[in-house]
């Protein structure tokens, strides 16, 4: 068996790799159905990112290093916290007890340093990007910290490729309640943090409503190409982490668990596509009450599962 | 079939008030309803055994006290409205048919056993008493109405929960116990205590709320204030006897049970803050009617403080159920009159009562001074006996607040009502000449009314008649059945003059 | 799915909508919100009777027509054309802001929870969940009433406060006679039709719904 799962962590990591631009074409695809349209092609961000990292970067006079680090530092945040994380399997490369607060803090220090390469822009702009990227971070972040608290309970282990493993399909049966509140918040915070509708949209290029967006305006060639494949990375790894909990797997063999995750993982791109076309973005300062409430719904699925009011 | 009675009487002439075509008829049926429901009440008299442990409604010696109040109360109301009623007021067949309903649905809240039918009453009544606020129409009516609605709605649900707090409480118990009070008294050792103190709280808060107690007081002065006086004062003698009916049986219970230790020092708790806050609010009052409802804030305090101290302290809250009832019924007529004369709520345009019509001054003297509980007026026995009470059981903190907001209070109102008394009249330029003068009948009419009540108050406390003290007695030991009847009989005698 | 499951569910779903109540701004949606909420409620009882036996009975069958017909239908669809016909639609400048009110809320929550781990049941009930929801719900629609301006606002707390009393109820269907219980609809239903009638006279006397115009008695 563990030879097995060895030999079959290289495709895997592999795979990992190659499917993020694939989630976003998916998402496109879905959305240009929504309006009626045909849609580029399902492997049009590939060639993207092939077009990007083939030209040259510019970079403005006034910045520093801090600029050209940002979306080196933020890919390779992703990708070490990639490997912690169960994505096709329902395991992860690499595990230990605690390790989802190492997760957790990947996932900051890449937004830190996308936000530290905006600032060093000088540009007012990007200082906006930056400002609104902070405030929604901080308030996404309780949602999630109390999220993973309530797994953290619910499964008695603080790894996260258990504590959305296997384990989590008895604990849906012990708390179900706590655990479908924890699903909605982590689809809030998923939305948020990848910078979807109804907190962003990443197809509109209008300064001021942007917030993602805004913040990457001066990024070009390879940099534009890493920061582009690390937010869809950013999307496959929320979004994975989402579907374990949703829908957890009872320790199924490795030929039934991963090709089903791909297909769940695939669906998940069409749900979210679908919400961008059905949905309008929010007002900014709407934005916050979004966040409260998957705040509120994290901290009430705490609450159920801290005093085991449930069955 | 009194029971029956009792309840259908003023239904069936609150239907003849909305069907009879002139204004005297439908007055008429108004007070034959009342009346005949005092007669009906007196007629009940003295009280048949205590109700059995499963019936629904009963007159036990509590509730039969209270009926007999607030029903004395609507009969004097009833007559005193002859004199109030004006014509140009509208939809008066909606009013006189909603008095009644109140009555009736008093008088259901009275004799219900059932803790859960007692609730329905109680909501009922308020209901009823709604479109009497609002009966003079206009924005502050209609703020008054807004808040009397919500608050009471807020706290009858409140109660409700506190009646299913102690239904939980039964389910401890195997068998079968039913929700009334005798049957709960029966099995209170059986109860599961956490919820009965939790089931107390909720309906103290909740009764407390229709009641007035502070801090769920503040409908209270605007109620009092835009509702037609007549209607002020069957809800100051009337509907809080009702709502402190539904706190006394869950307190029989709680005593039962072994909480009333808990549940005496809630009451007195809450009591004394309503003492304070009508001792914050009485002094510096402009307007004359929300005086008497901050007086009214007051008389709640002391009748639940009284009942919180148990022993003899029971006894006192009784008495002091009896004169509060006569007592703002006198003040309220009183205030209705003095309304009609200067057409103004503010203590400033009242002056010189007693010059300008000399029996409404000597009257209203005489029940600013019985609500403070000035010697020889029935307050003051009932007050004394709540402070021996209070010293009795070594409750000196009690006894000095209690003492302290009563000194307040006379001041207040003192230093309001002297010179709405005495005073120099306002000139006769001030009194408008279009002003229709009031009528002698009408006159005669509201002041005896006023008058009756003001006697009896005097009159009942100066000397008790031996069957009103046996009431009393018997109901003041219904509420702290724990204790042994020669005890506070003995401790009461005390006090008398 | 067994009928305590169900039962935990539609109380978690309760307190959401619950918070949701005190997030949206529009009256009409509100009010849509709340007879979600008293559809879930009516769905209880007969939970409650199928756990026992398998089928409900008539008494849960009862209570829960009653639910629907009333908080359901009837008071929704009055509320509803009393905001159609007024000019106000959403509650403006709140004194607490949604997000804080929502935040607040979820504090209350969490207190009720604490509350009623202190308070165990005599007996275990169909789901642990229903003394805290019950509590928070009635602490919910108390925060609705009190931090709210408009007339409408406060009867849809009012009535978020019943649902809380409501689910209480619930622990005691086995006990109360039908009687009462009917009562209790019938109250409401006269209360809340009191309420509609005057949220009318306020809007004909003021020309709007915003009780905190209601400031002439007062201490001065």
């Amino acid at each position: 068996m563990t030879v097995f799962r060895a030999l079959a962590a290289v495709p895997e990591a592999a795979l990992v790799l190659a499917l993020p631009p694939l989630l976003l074409g998916i998402i496109v695809k879905t959305k240009a159905w929504f309006a009626g349209r045909v849609g580029p092609p399902w492997l049009q961000p590939y060639y993207d990112l092939r077009k990007l990292l083939r030209k040259g970067a510019v970079y403005s006079r006034t910045t520093t290093w801090v600029f050209r680090a940002g979306p080196v530092v933020n890919l390779a945040a992703l990708l070490t916290a990639a490997t912690l994380t169960p994505i096709v399997s329902s395991s992860s490369l690499v595990g230990f007890a605690g390790d989802v607060i190492l997760v957790a803090y990947l996932l900051a220090l890449g937004r830190m340093f996308t936000v530290l390469s905006a600032m060093d822009t000088g540009s007012s702009f990007e200082g906006m990007g930056a400002s609104r990227e902070v405030t929604f971070g901080t308030m996404s972040e309780p949602a999630l910290f109390l999220s993973l608290i309530v797994l953290a309970i619910a499964t008695k282990s603080l790894q996260l490729s258990e504590m959305v493993g296997p384990q989590l399909y008895g604990a849906w049966h012990a708390a179900g309640p706590a655990i479908l509140l924890v699903v909605g918040a982590l689809l809030i915070v998923l939305l948020t943090e990848t910078c979807r509708v109804p907190v962003d949209d990443p197809a509109t290029h209008l300064e001021l409503t942007m917030i993602h967006e805004v913040m990457v305006l001066d990024h070009s060639g390879p940099d534009f190409a890493f920061i582009t494949y690390g937010a869809a990375l950013k999307f496959l790894l929320l979004g994975s982490i989402l579907l374990h909990v949703a829908l957890p797997h009872p320790g199924w063999p490795l030929w039934v668990d991963a090709p089903l995750r791909l297909v769940e993982l695939a669906v998940l791109a069409a749900v979210v596509g679908v919400i961008e076309s059905s949905m309008a973005r929010l007002r900014l300062n709407r934005v916050p009450l979004l966040l409260a409430g998957a705040t509120v719904l994290a901290a009430l699925a705490a609450v159920l599962i801290l005093t085991g009011s449930t069955s | 079939m009194t029971l029956l009675l009792l309840v259908a009487v003023p239904l069936v002439f609150g239907a003849l008030c909305l069907v009879l075509p002139t204004s005297p008829l439908r007055m008429a049926a108004l007070v034959a309803g009342a009346w005949a429901h005092l007669a009906v009440v007196i007629r009940s008299w003295p009280a048949a055994e205590a109700p059995a442990n499963y019936e629904l409604v009963g007159l036990d010696p509590l509730g039969h006290l209270f009926l007999t109040l607030i029903s004395v109360l609507f009969a004097a109301t009833a007559v005193y409205f002859v004199g109030y009623h004006r014509k140009r007021l509208i939809s008066q067949r909606v009013f006189q048919a909603c008095t009644l309903a109140l009555l009736s649905a008093l008088t259901a809240l009275c004799i219900s056993q059932h803790l859960g039918l007692l609730w329905v009453a109680l909501e009922s009544a308020s209901l009823a008493a709604t479109p009497l606020i609002y009966f003079r129409l206009g924005p502050r009516a209609l703020e008054a109405t807004w808040k009397f609605l919500l608050m009471n709605s807020v706290g009858v649900a409140l109660a409700l929960l506190g009646i299913f707090s102690v239904a939980i409480a039964t389910t401890r118990h195997d068998g079968v116990i039913v929700l009334t009070v005798a049957d709960l008294v029966r099995h209170a050792t059986r109860l599961d205590p956490s919820w009965l103190r939790v089931g107390f709280l909720l309906g103290l808060v909740g009764f407390g709320t229709k009641m007035g107690l502070a801090p769920l007081h503040s409908w209270k002065p605007d109620a009092y204030g835009e509702a037609p006086p007549p209607v002020a004062a069957l809800m100051a003698g009337g509907v809080t006897l009702g709502a402190f009916a539904g706190i006394l049986r869950l307190f029989q219970v709680c005593s039962a049970a072994g909480l009333g230790a808990f549940a005496g020092s809630w009451l007195i708790a809450f009591g004394l803050l309503s003492l304070a806050t009508s001792a914050v609010f009485v002094v510096g009052s402009v307007d004359y009617r929300r005086l008497l409802a901050y007086t009214s804030v007051e008389h709640m305090g002391v009748l639940v403080v009284g009942v919180g101290l148990g022993g003899a302290g029971s006894y006192a809250g009784m008495l002091h159920a009896m004169h509060n009832m006569l007592n703002k019924g006198a003040l309220f007529f009183l205030a209705g009159f003095l309304w009609r004369l200067h057409e103004s709520n503010r203590i400033r345009d009242v002056r010189g009562t007693l010059r300008r019509s000399p029996p409404a001054g000597i009257l209203l003297l005489a029940a600013l001074c019985a609500t403070c509980g000035l010697p020889p007026f029935g307050m003051f026995f009932s007050e004394l006996g709540i402070v021996l009470a209070a010293a009795q059981a070594g409750r000196w903190w009690v006894l000095g607040l209690f003492v302290l907001t009563l000194a307040v209070v006379f001041v207040g109102v003192m230093t309001a009502a002297l010179p709405m008394v005495f005073g120099d009249p306002p000139d006769a330029a001030a009194v408008r000449p279009e002003q229709a003068p009031l009528r002698p009948w009408r006159r005669v009419t509201m002041l005896s009314a006023a008058a009756v009540l003001v006697a009896l108050g005097l009159g009942l406390g100066a000397c008790q008649p031996p069957a009103v003290r046996e009431a009393l007695l018997r109901a003041a030991d219904s509420v702290n059945r724990p204790q042994a009847a020669s005890v506070a009989a003995a401790s009461v005698t005390k006090v008398q003059p | 799915m067994s009928a305590q499951t169900a039962t935990d569910g539609v109380l978690v779903l309760v307190i959401l909508l619950n918070l949701g109540m005190l997030a949206v701004s529009r009256l009409a949606t509100g009010v849509r919100l709340f007879a979600l909420q008293s559809l879930l409620l009516a769905l209880l009882p007969l939970a409650e009777g199928a756990s026992e036996t398998g089928t409900p009975g008539v008494h849960a069958i009862l209570i829960a027509g009653g639910t629907l017909g009333l908080k359901v239908v009837l008071i929704p669809s009055v509320l509803l054309r009393i905001i159609r016909t007024g000019e106000i639609h959403r509650e403006v400048e709140p004194f607490l802001g949604f997000a804080a009110s929502v935040f607040a809320g979820a504090l209350l929550v969490i207190g009720s929870f604490a509350l009623a781990a202190r308070l165990p049941l005599p007996t275990p009930p169909l789901s642990k969940l229903i003394v805290p929801v019950a509590l928070s719900t009635l602490l919910l629609g108390l925060l609705t009433l009190v931090s709210r301006l408009k007339a409408i606002t406060q009867v849809l707390g009012f009535l978020v406060l019943e649902n809380g009393v409501f689910i209480m109820g619930l622990l005691l269907l086995k006990q109360t006679p039908l009687l009462v219980e009917l009562g209790i609809l019938l109250d409401l239903f006269v209360g809340v039709f009191l309420m509609a009638i005057v949220v009318y006279h306020i809007r004909r006397e003021f020309d709007h719904m915003d009780t905190h115009l209601l400031d002439a008695l007062k201490e001065s």
